[in-house]
């Protein structure tokens, strides 16, 4: 990851939960960046090796799922042109994908026209997870989704439970009635409209795919951070966070693109390390243990600290 | 002619890029149908923003059971070429004065042969038909119903009545365009810090209170997400915002865009 296209997440010198939504204008849910290639790969691979645990959907999706088909194909083409094209014939689409010099050819709503799910095809052109939610008259449902890389969630647990319960394990935001306005602001997008926040947390190590069926692999590391290594181990995960309304079949579309940036990396910029030294410092005890950063802390404060020092010293 | 908004009749699936609305022209010499009958014309160049929708079909639902008044009809038309599209089960029931005052009559005969049924006949009658047609529905029909307010409110509270749940029961009422008024400057105390502000008509309550220092949190600074609340303690407010319910509005208020009038007395 490039330090100069990495979407730091902090503005402000201490840590608070909150919507912190802005609108996208253009309201493109994707980005492409210099991973493209090595991250199309890593999820292609992963679909192959455990597709179940990747992709997952209920029939009432499908609707959604052509209209997210076509959105994003169009969304790259007009984004990217240089690298992706779409052209239309009717109900007949033709997208070219010149980075990997891939064609996918489809006749819109004809589900006999392609083998795989809508979602589940388009998933495979973009670096970012891809969620639907059905948006019921009784609230918002997670209807379908392809998701390689989460942090420390799972898509066979949630298929088909409500917004408000899959974020109860947040601390703190159950009683505050928090939630239930997240779903009332989620609830109210406009059509064609875009809305991005950006959520952070950490990962040990540079892994994109930290499932919480694989957490005895990956979790374990934790363990092992020390102040030696935190600059080398741990990494900022940022999820760029984007929600747009379909406007055909009135469902939102989540897509989630997911940064890491190593401490060693990140501390070269004066000002991120300021920042982020300033949002662990204050983190209450019941976030740290809910973005599983209690167990490193210390460790984190601790190379962060000593790195600050140095700096004033090379200055003096 | 100011704002006004129409409904999109298009078929949602069309491969086209336009937009389709209907018009009736009532009459009266102000009124926005007059001007759009009478002094637009072919080639003229409309401001228009983008498309919202307030009356979303539901696509949960078992049956969709469409019921229009007059020029009602309008949302009707696109959704039943949606639903029609998705091959999803809906009937329509459609009252009005007489075959030849009822709008796209012939359309919707040749369209929906099968699921369309018409009434102009007696208001006693036909709300005894549309009453049973209601009273028969399977479980988890929609019912969604447009048409004047009286209209609405009768059948809406008839199904009600017979027990069908809210979250089954929708209605398009024609929300009235915003009115945007010259803001006025105004000042708010804020209880916590005991602090006053003095709010200009340049500035919103949100800017005014971070100036002076007192940390609102905020996101959108449009009125829609909710996060620039604080409690109202005194003081008559007018709100802007399309977050609130009514409820929340008599306690609450979105600082960003929502004002005071004279003095506000608020907590953080
Ligand atoms: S900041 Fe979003 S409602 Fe005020």
């Amino acid at each position: 990851m490039s330090i100069h296209s990495f979407p730091f997440p902090f503005s402000k010198e201490e840590y608070a939960y909150s919507n912190n939504s802005s609108l996208l204008d253009p309201p493109w849910m994707i980005t492409v960046t210099d991973d493209y290639k090595k991250e199309i790969m890593l999820k292609r691979k992963l679909l192959q090796q455990n597709h179940d645990r990747c992709f997952r959907s209920l029939p009432i999706s499908l609707e959604s799922q052509w209209e997210v088909l076509r959105l994003v194909l169009h969304q790259l083409a007009e984004a990217y042109p240089s690298h992706f094209s779409l052209s239309q014939n009717g109900k007949e689409f033709k997208f070219q994908n010149h980075l990997l010099e891939e064609e996918v050819q489809f006749v819109f709503r004809d589900n006999a026209s392609i083998d795989l799910e809508p979602l589940d095809i388009v998933g495979r052109h973009v670096q970012e997870d891809l969620i639907l939610m059905g948006d019921r008259s009784d609230g918002l449902f997670l209807e379908a989704g392809q998701l390689c890389f989460p942090s420390n969630w799972s898509l066979t647990f949630v298929l088909g439970m409500e917004f408000k319960s899959i974020h109860y394990p947040v601390p703190g935001i159950k009683d505050s009635g928090f939630i239930e306005k997240v779903e009332r602001f989620i609830s109210r997008i406009g059509p064609n409209t875009a809305w991005e926040r950006k959520n952070w947390s950490i990962t040990i190590s540079e892994k994109l795919d930290t499932p919480l069926e694989t957490y005895a692999d990956w979790g374990r590391l934790r363990k092992e951070v020390t102040h030696e290594n935190a600059g080398e181990m741990v990494h900022l995960r940022v999820e760029v966070q984007r929600l747009y309304r379909l406007p055909i079949n009135h469902d939102i579309l989540f897509s989630i693109h997911t940064y890491l940036l190593s401490l060693e990396e990140l501390v070269q910029h004066e000002q991120w390390l300021k920042m982020f030294y300033e949002n662990i410092r204050t983190l209450s005890s019941d976030i740290a243990d809910y973005k599983g950063i209690s167990q490193y802390k210390d460790e984190v404060i601790h190379f962060l600290e000593k790195t600050m020092d140095d700096k004033e010293k090379m200055i003096r | 002619m100011g704002l006004r908004q129409y409904s999109l009749i298009n078929d949602p699936f069309q491969e086209k890029s336009e937009f389709t609305i209907a018009v009736k022209n009532v009459g009266t010499k102000e009124g926005g149908s007059a001007f759009l009958h009478h002094h637009v014309h072919t080639g003229d160049v409309i401001e228009a923003s983008g498309p919202e929708n307030f009356f979303p079909v539901r696509t949960e639902a078992r049956h969709h059971l469409l019921l229009a008044a007059g020029i009602g009809i309008t949302p009707f038309l696109s959704m039943m070429a949606f639903l029609k599209g998705m091959n999803q089960p809906f009937e329509l029931h459609y009252s009005g004065s007489s075959e030849h005052e009822c709008a796209f009559y012939s359309t919707i005969k040749e369209n929906y042969p099968d699921e369309s049924t018409f009434y102009f006949m007696k208001r006693e009658q036909k709300e005894r038909e549309l009453k049973k047609v209601l009273e028969d529905q399977p479980v988890g029909t929609h019912i969604y119903i447009c048409g004047p307010s009286s209209f609405m409110d009768t059948y809406l509270s008839y199904c009600k009545n017979l027990g069908y749940p809210d979250e089954n029961l929708h209605s398009e009422r024609f929300r009235p365009a915003k009115i945007t008024q010259k803001p006025y400057p105004f000042s708010v105390t804020e209880k916590n810090t005991g602090k006053t502000v003095q709010v200009q008509s340049n500035q919103s309550l949100l800017e005014a209170l971070r100036e002076e220092g007192i940390p609102v949190p905020y996101a959108c600074r449009m009125g829609v997400c909710g996060t620039c609340e604080v409690n109202v303690c005194n003081g008559e407010v007018i709100h802007h915002d399309t977050f609130l319910t009514e409820d929340e509005r008599k306690e609450k208020m979105l600082t960003c865009v929502s004002r005071g009038k004279g003095h506000l007395s608020v907590r953080v």
